[in-house]
């Protein structure tokens, strides 16, 4: 065949090596072009200060204060001792407010994983089957896209209440809030699908598609090695935006009361602050620190999730 | 799939018959309720053709002609409509998955037109070139790096090792090129069908590829067909040139045949119309027979013999009639040239060209103004 | 490196109407004045006696047909396009792209010049640096373009709006791109008369019918849309637009190449017959040395944004001096003489962010010595009117073409019939 090579032969562990190299070479890069970008890294700081609240809590304010263990006398304004202030039942705000994190983005994740696993599969897989199991698909997704959202989850709560009972548990995670997570994926899942299947749709009729399909790669193949990798940079600011979204949804659901009333979510300490009459009363100090939460983290992600599209998507011929 | 014994011919690798490739043009609440498409995209529309072991086989033709189709049909890529498809004298035409189908894969390779559109963005060379392997289970892990590596240093990149772990921004057309070859060869194929694969490449790249490509035929005993627009390109390579015209065989012959006499009117105008690099030279553009309008649209093929529209001779020499009216077949000329013409039917050259363009056409088929652009 | 301009330039057009109808009025005055002055060309022995070249003559009589005058400022006795030591650089990031470094050359009336080079030589960077049609990080530093004497590169943006499509006009390349998909096409010929000549909307529309005939396309079909029209018809349309406003130069990127070759041959021969009708000098910019053969007069070949070689046409295909001109003629199949042998050219162009020292070619070059890596060859005028930049012909040099020293890669006779039968 051909003359013997000067270099030596390729074994599966130098290639891993490469690859690894390569890979870690393709991350620096992203990495650095992401720091450049100065309203992305300081959402992104902003984001990860959140997180940390959200992972050990207990860490910055102590354990979470109930009815019982209240520290304070109630809706007593802002102080030394108390920050935020205290509830109606004499619960320091901040410490409410930080807990409530954890809550909140748990609930924003899970609902996030939910949301992409079903949007990404449907997209990917109606986008490059096409034809009428497409057409179906499409016509599902459009049924799921118009539903709305509190209205499904009036209904369902209930009923899935019903079925596991109140005081159960999924994963750790109360009944009444995996019903969230549930009204939540069902709700976001559609639009995200949509979005790849488009996408789906112009990376099939690529041409290394066409080659792919000449050295004998089978549908499962094609999707998995050439069109994946080409819808996951989408995906992945989508995922982003996305979070922000079903941590929006999650705060209005329980604000209108669909949530648990022991969790104390930031949409949940809203409903509190209302029902309990703090508005009336002029305890702002109630309202304030979950809504500028809210507002935070979801900028937060919003400009995350931008920076992230232009730096995973350039476009070219965009002068800046 | 049985082997026909009447079929074998030890010479013939790929054998066509009768190839047709019509695509429905459907669209509008009409064609809903009729439940039938309003017309056809008749991109290939009867084909018989041999390529033989070891030959470079020229498929030419302008935009609109069938080539590409052509190409796709041997590759698997597009479905035919009719006829048939025969590899080794096995009948083939069938064969759309499974086994048979890798099987046919391996045997059967595509080198793209576009290096820059071939290649995933994401992929390095290496993966690109072992994907074959992978997908058709050839070899354990350690033979098949080892066979990328061959594959890339036999298309020319050296190092191999330092190219396998590129990616394709970083390599310039020509290097594109190669690699993409490089994991055409690496299943060991019979024959590569080859899709116009210089002509986005520069004019002084094309030529090492080229002379890759004929350096593979002898070393690996390699058969192409090499579909191209360009007929000075066709001419440098293949042994053989088969010309299209809308869908069919215009004429078939060894290349300098066809390039030093046409028998066919639509291959002697392209040849007088061809640029070539030489100082002008006076006469040489009076020589030139430029056709007027364009290829029409495959949904509206003229009757009678395709080309009839827009042929400088029909009507010169009295034929027109006939031409109008009756198809030419591919006609045998005897030691392997063909015409589908019925000028040509007599085996003499044809005769001279009296007007010029401004003249033709003759009818209103070829006009200027065809009504949608061709496919 | 993307040096498509934006086909919105075509805008321009209508930005600068009302400075146009302005300045209508001054020019008639200067029409007159003008004509007068053309009235020379009716004189023939004076004419001859001017200048040895037959230009003048023609010069005359081409300017004298004209159907808007010619610009206040001209100067009736001067060439028609001069251009000087032309360097255009393009910014990219931190690098400057060195795209066109010191590039002259001339064009008489009538005249049609070819420039040839491969991708990223700098010919379309050249032609859109005569409109000023750059994109925004590039930009001409130095060097002259003199339109009838006039130094376009000391205009205004707005000032050279008056020169833009009236004296050089261009048809881009890809015609689908410059072609506004949702307007009819006739109103898109028409738009550049009715805006830039101020005509009235029926007279524009009436002109733009005569330009679509005088391109070969009905004027029944002005009324399509340009997606009902096939390739070929399409690049006509662009023909007519870019002949709107009647220029005297027309500049043609790359214009057949995305062209079926037999559609190719009628954009070539109807650029010939307007050529003969309409005294339209042209420049043909193209990678395809071929098609220049037949219809330029002069070509001139450019290598990494620097001239290689220029001269009249029977002489760059008949006795190339340029080591790259030799090699590149070398790599295009001539059927016509049944050369099969294929040259090849090894190496890539370089990267124009850092050019190499001297003669930029002289890392690929086969007779490269040792001058060539230190020194910019300078650009020598041979006997025979041509000219060219190598030091294998210095000042003073005969001019002999120096064969090279080089056994081309050669692409060995494919004629297997006569071997396996």
């Amino acid at each position: 065949m051909s003359a013997p090579l000067s270099a030596p032969a390729l074994t599966p562990d130098a290639v891993r090596g490469a690859r690894t190299r390569l890979r870690v070479r393709n991350a620096r890069d992203l990495a650095g072009r992401f720091a450049r970008r100065r309203d992305g890294m300081v959402a992104a700081v902003i984001l990860l200060v959140f997180a940390v609240l959200a992972l050990v809590p207990a860490l910055f304010v102590g354990p979470l204060e109930t009815v019982t263990t209240a520290t304070g006398t109630p809706f007593e304004p802002p102080s030394l001792a108390h920050i935020f202030g205290t509830d109606q039942a004499g619960r320091d705000m901040l410490n409410l407010t930080v807990h409530g994190t954890r809550i909140s983005m748990v609930i924003g994740l899970l609902a996030t994983i939910m949301t992409i696993l079903l949007g990404a599969t449907i997209g990917i897989t109606s986008g490059y089957i096409g034809g009428r199991p497409d057409q179906f698909l499409m016509r599902v997704t459009d049924f799921f896209l118009v539903l709305p959202t509190f209205v499904l989850a009036v209904v369902l709560a209930p009923i899935v209440l019903d079925l596991v009972g109140i005081d159960a548990e999924i994963f750790g995670i109360k009944a009444t809030l995996m019903v969230i997570v549930i009204v939540i994926g069902l709700t976001s899942w559609a639009a995200t699908a949509r979005i790849i299947r488009s996408q789906t749709l112009s990376v099939k009729e690529r041409m290394y598609v066409d080659r792919a399909r000449v050295i004998g790669g089978g549908s499962g193949h094609i999707m998995r090695r050439h069109i994946l990798p080409n819808v996951t940079n989408l995906i992945v600011a989508n995922t982003v935006l996305t979070f922000a979204g079903a941590v929006f949804t999650e705060t209005t659901l329980s604000f209108i009361g669909l949530g648990d009333p022991f969790a104390p979510s930031w949409g949940q300490l809203l409903n509190s602050a209302q029902t309990s009459g703090a508005p009336g009363l002029g305890a702002w100090w109630c309202i304030a620190p979950p809504a500028a939460c809210v507002v935070i983290v979801i900028l937060a992600f919003t400009l995350v999730g931008n920076a992230l599209d232009d730096v995973l998507n350039p476009k070219s011929g965009v002068r800046r | 799939m049985t082997a026909d014994p009447r079929d074998r011919n030890a010479d013939e690798l790929i054998r066509l018959e009768g190839l047709e490739v019509h695509f429905p043009i459907r669209g509008g609440l009409r064609d809903l309720v009729r439940r039938r498409p309003s017309g056809f995209v008749r991109a290939v529309d009867g084909i018989d053709l041999t390529i033989r072991r070891g030959e470079v086989l020229g498929l030419v033709g302008e935009s609109g002609s069938g080539k590409t189709t052509t190409g796709r049909v041997i590759v698997k890529l597009t479905r035919p409509t009719g006829g048939r498809l025969l590899l080794d004298g096995e009948d083939v035409t069938r064969v759309w998955g499974g086994d048979a189908l890798r099987a046919y894969r391996r045997r059967v390779q595509l080198i793209f037109q576009d290096p820059y559109e071939t290649l995933n963005p994401k992929q390095t060379l290496r993966d690109f070139v072992i994907e074959p392997l992978e997908v058709q289970r050839i070899g354990n892990a350690a033979e098949r790096e080892q066979r990328v590596l061959d594959a890339i240093d036999t298309a020319g990149l050296r190092p191999a090792a330092d190219f396998a772990f590129r990616y394709p921004h970083e390599l310039s057309g020509g290097q594109r090129q190669r690699v993409v070859i490089a994991g055409a060869l690496v299943l060991d194929p019979a024959i590569v069908v080859a899709d116009e694969p210089v002509s986005m490449l520069d004019v002084s790249i094309r030529t090492e590829i080229l002379n890759l490509m004929l350096d593979l035929r002898r070393g690996r005993d390699l058969t192409y067909l090499f579909i191209t627009h360009d007929l000075s390109v066709a001419w440098v390579i293949a042994d053989r040139i088969a010309v299209m015209y809308l869908g069919k065989i215009m004429e078939l012959g060894t290349s300098q045949e066809v390039i030093n006499d046409p028998r066919h009117p639509y291959t002697r105008a392209l040849v007088s119309v061809m640029p070539t690099p030489e100082p002008p030279q006076p006469g040489r553009r009076a020589r030139r027979v430029i056709l007027a309008g364009e290829t029409p649209d495959a949904v509206n093929i003229p009757p009678g013999c395709r080309f009839h529209p827009r042929c400088p001779l029909a009507e010169q020499a009295g034929i027109m009639a006939r031409c109008r009216t009756e198809e030419p077949p591919l006609l045998d000329l005897g030691g392997g040239r063909s015409s589908a013409c019925w000028l040509a039917e007599s085996g003499k050259p044809l005769p001279a060209v009296e007007r010029r363009l401004g003249v033709f056409p003759a009818t209103d088929h070829a006009g200027v103004v065809p009504v949608a652009p061709s496919p | 490196m993307t040096l498509m301009p934006d086909p919105g330039r075509l805008s321009d057009v209508t930005e600068t109407a009302r400075l146009d109808r302005a300045g209508a009025a001054a020019d008639a005055d200067d029409a007159r004045a003008d004509e007068a002055r053309a009235d020379v060309g009716a004189r023939p022995t004076e004419a001859a006696e001017e200048a040895p070249l037959a230009a003048l003559s023609g010069r005359a009589a081409i300017r004298g047909r004209r159907q808007w005058p010619l610009p206040k400022q001209a100067d009736p006795d001067a060439p028609l396009l001069v251009v000087e030591g032309l360097t255009t650089h393009f910014t990219l990031g931190d690098s400057t792209v060195h795209a066109v470094d010191g590039v002259s050359f001339t064009l008489e009336d009538g005249e049609a010049l070819g420039i040839a080079g491969e991708s990223g030589c700098g010919k379309t960077t050249t032609a859109l640096s005569l409109l000023r049609l750059l994109p925004a990080n590039a930009e001409v530093v130095g060097g002259s373009v003199k339109l009838f004497g006039i130094d376009l590169c000391t205009k205004s943006e707005k000032a050279l709006r008056r020169y833009r499509w009236r004296e050089i006009s261009i048809i881009f390349q890809g015609a689908m791109n410059a072609l506004n998909p949702v307007k009819r096409v006739g109103d898109q010929v028409a738009e550049p008369i009715e805006l830039r000549i101020g005509l009235s909307r029926a007279e524009a529309a009436r002109r733009a019918g005569e330009l679509l005939e005088l391109v070969g396309i009905p004027r029944s079909r002005g009324r399509a849309y340009p997606h009902e029209l096939s390739g070929g018809m399409r690049q006509r349309a662009m023909i007519a637009m870019a002949l709107a406003c009647d220029p005297a130069i027309v500049i043609g990127d790359e214009p057949t190449t995305a062209l079926d070759v037999m559609v190719q041959a009628q954009i070539l021969e109807l650029l010939e017959d307007l050529r003969a009708k309409l005294g339209l000098s042209l420049i043909l910019i193209t990678h395809d040395l071929s098609v220049l053969a037949e219809t330029c007069d002069r070509v001139m070949v450019m290598y990494a944004g620097r001239v290689a070689e220029e001269g009249p046409v029977g002489r760059i295909y008949g006795t190339p001096r340029h080591p790259y001109t030799q090699m590149l003629l070398a790599a295009f199949p001539d059927v016509h003489s049944g050369r099969r042998n294929l040259g090849t050219i090894p190496g890539s162009p370089p990267d124009l962010r850092t050019p190499p020292p001297g003669c930029r070619f002289h890392p690929r070059c086969p007779a490269a010595m040792e001058v060539c890596r230190t020194e910019v060859p300078p650009e020598v005028c041979l006997d025979d009117r041509v000219r060219v930049a190598c030091h294998l012909y210095p000042p003073g040099s005969d001019g002999v073409p120096v064969p090279l020293p080089v056994t081309r890669a050669a692409v060995p006779d494919a004629a297997v019939p006569e071997e396996a039968s």
